[in-house]
């Protein structure tokens, strides 16, 4: 038995090894330090705008420093045409060079290379192309990416979006989707009525609520790039529906069903059979249901104790249990894509901040502080930011958060925004 | 016989099946037949239908082709009598409608009165019903994160019972509304919820619940957008809207 277990030991750290070797990881995921990085501007061949270089320069900028694992180098900056030691004196870990060049047929070639500069060795080459269907910016994105997944060996999510509901008029409301810095705002859906709570399957799939028929409907996509079509057939007059959830292999659809006596009840919605299952069971609220990574348990907000608390439970509605313990107004849970996380809004001082709760640890942490509220957190694709909304400068906007709380941006400028979806490939 | 085995069916076959044929068309039959076709050409020719081709002409023969034929059909005068049949029907028929209007007319002018009052009664029923339905259907306000109705608002929620009694055909949607505070989905449970709350209190006075729906707005449609409780206190309410 013991050779047995010395054995399996031995071959797990060789295959520990070889993976290490194989993704060469320079800096763990959990590590905080972040690695210096020096910017040459880009050298142009063949292009007369040299704007174009500057703007490609702020947008990775902006790309990088939002990363988490990489700082630009901003002060301090060797002149043009400086060695590879001035800019190791400056304290650049890594030295990245662009040259972007017209080639014949019109399209740009735009060619990164990454130098150690203590090592004075290359850790990263790569070429791109630049054309209509890929411009400069998205390039700028999938380089940031890159350059995040050599670092830590999983791609980062610069070339990420964020699809959000947005208020077009008087009880008009619309979802929007917008790249994760802001620029690219695309219109998802025109019903002309209230249209709230996407949500998002891995595949990119949308579903949400709209009153485009006067009562609440549940609409969506049923296949990947598919039509808007109703998923759930509306009973009886007076029943309410909201808050749809797809569950992470996109194959049910966790949903919230309100009766007239005013109960409201999780439901699941196996979609291949249209079988239709309520979870939670009770007189009472049970709303905003959220699924962890595996699909196997669901989060929910629950007025049973009186004010609103977040529960968790099997998805079979078994293995209830609370979740927060602190505060009286505990809602919209977000379960982090490795599992391991709960965010959630709880009303703290007379407004409402964002706050995690470590399933670990069995403790909560606020990350929002301040005398404006933050709301309806969801997270980045890799785990390290929240994107939410605030009206820390008047109408309700988008923001994102690393976990610290400490480097909040604007996602964007424009108003009235609620419930942001963050996602990968869409 | 050594060939006997397939020469008799053949025979046998052969001899029934040209007895089942048809046998073969008489002249007799024959001439009919083209005199049948020849009569429906040449009435067709007649009503001024007539093919370009016919199949029993050549072309030196067709009196279409030819210049100058004529076969006593004058369609100018036949255009001028159906003309002025048509006048003469016209003529006749405007006098029936005009005999007609006269006669409507004077009975028309007796229910045209009667249209009239009925219409002026039907039109005040209609604004007292709406006037009786804004005075009735007011908003209810509701404490914040609360469903249950308060002692003050009973009243108001006694009147739209009232309303609802007076008039038999009224259906009523009540709408839950919240304040800004919370997030958007609770919200939805909770105005569900208030509207519920609404709805069963008016059961218990009396009104029939199949006259009654709910609906739920949550936050998403406020009445004011300023982040104090004067403003939160006016969006934490249940409307009544008639349906």
């Amino acid at each position: 038995m013991l050779r047995f277990l010395i054995r399996t030991f031995l071959c797990l750290v060789a295959v520990a090894g070889l993976r290490a070797q194989q993704t060469e990881v320079v800096l763990t995921a959990s590590s905080s330090a972040k690695l210096v990085l020096g910017m040459t501007p880009p050298k142009l061949t063949g292009l007369d705008v040299a704007s174009v270089g500057a703007e490609f320069t702020a947008v990775l900028r902006r790309d990088l420093d939002e990363t988490g694992v990489i700082a630009t180098l901003q002060e301090r900056l060797p002149a043009e045409g400086a060695a590879t030691a001035a800019w190791k004196e400056a304290g650049a870990q890594w030295l990245l060079s662009v040259r972007i060049a017209k080639s014949a047929s019109g399209d740009l070639q735009l060619d990164a290379s990454v130098l150690d500069t203590s090592a004075e060795k290359g850790v990263f080459t790569r070429t791109y192309n630049v054309n209509r269907i890929v411009p400069l910016r998205q390039v700028a994105h999938t380089l940031a990416d890159d350059l995040v997944g050599r670092l830590t060996g999983e791609k980062g999510v610069a070339s990420s979006r964020v699809v959000f509901v947005r208020q077009l008029g008087d009880g008009i409301k619309e979802i929007f989707q917008v790249d994760r810095d802001g620029a690219g705002l695309i219109q998802l859906t025109r019903h002309g009525s209230l249209t709230l709570s996407p949500t998002l399957a891995s595949d990119g799939r949308l579903a949400y609520v709209t009153y485009k028929g006067g009562a609440p409907e549940i609409w969506g996509q049923k296949r990947k790039d598919g039509p808007h079509e109703r998923l759930y057939p509306t009973g009886p007059a007076g029943m309410m529906l909201s808050s749809p959830a797809w569950s992470p292999d996109g194959k049910r659809l966790a949903f919230v069903q309100g009766d007239r006596r005013g109960n409201t009840d999780v439901m699941v919605l196996e979609l291949a059979s249209g079988r239709v299952r309520r979870l939670t069971d009770g007189a009472g609220i049970n709303t905003e249901p959220c699924w962890n990574p595996s699909g196997t348990q669901i989060a929910f907000t629950s007025d049973r104790e009186g004010g609103p608390q977040v529960f968790l439970m099997q998805d079979d509605g078994s293995n209830l249990r609370k979740l927060t313990q602190e505060g009286s107004y505990n809602a919209s849970p977000s379960w982090s894509p490795n599992g391991a996380m709960v965010a959630y809004v709880s009303r703290f001082e007379g407004k409402f901040d964002l706050f995690i709760h470590k399933l670990g640890e069995g403790k909560a942490y606020q990350i929002t502080t301040g005398v404006s509220t933050s709301e309806s957190p969801s997270w980045s694709p890799d785990e390290r930011r929240l994107v939410f909304t605030s009206n820390r400068f008047g109408s309700a906007q988008l923001f994102t958060t690393d976990l610290s709380g400490r480097q909040t941006v604007r996602l964007s400028d424009l108003g009235a925004c609620q419930s942001p979806r963050w996602i990968r490939g869409r | 016989m050594r060939y006997g085995i397939y020469v008799v069916p053949a025979a046998i076959v052969l001899t029934l099946g040209s007895l089942a044929c048809k046998p073969p068309k008489s002249a007799e039959e024959l001439k009919q037949e083209t005199q049948a076709a020849f009569n429906e050409g040449y009435q067709a020719f007649k009503d001024g239908k007539a093919r370009a081709t016919n199949p029993y002409m050549n072309d030196q023969d067709n009196p279409h082709k030819k210049q100058g034929w004529f076969d006593g059909w004058d369609k100018a005068a036949a255009d001028k009598a159906a003309a002025d049949a048509k006048a003469a029907a016209d003529a006749k028929a405007a006098l029936d409608a005009k005999a007609a209007a006269e006669a409507k007319a004077a009975a028309d002018a007796k229910t045209a009165a009667e249209d009239a009052a009925r219409r002026a009664a039907d039109a005040e029923k209609a604004a007292a019903y709406r006037r009786a339905a804004e005075a009735a259907l007011k908003n209810i306000h509701f404490d914040y994160d609360k469903a249950e109705i308060k002692a003050g608002e009973r009243a108001i929620l006694q009147g739209i019972a009232d309303f609802l009694k007076a008039y038999p055909a009224a259906k009523v949607q009540i709408e839950g509304h919240c304040d800004e505070r919370g997030t958007n989905d609770y919200n939805l449970a909770l105005g569900n919820k208030r509207a519920a709350g609404a709805l069963a209190y008016l059961k218990t006075l009396g009104v029939d619940e199949a006259r009654l729906s709910t609906i739920s707005f949550g936050k998403e449609k406020p009445l004011c957008t300023e982040a104090k409780e004067g403003c939160w206190s006016q969006n934490r309410r249940g409307e009544f809207k008639l349906k």
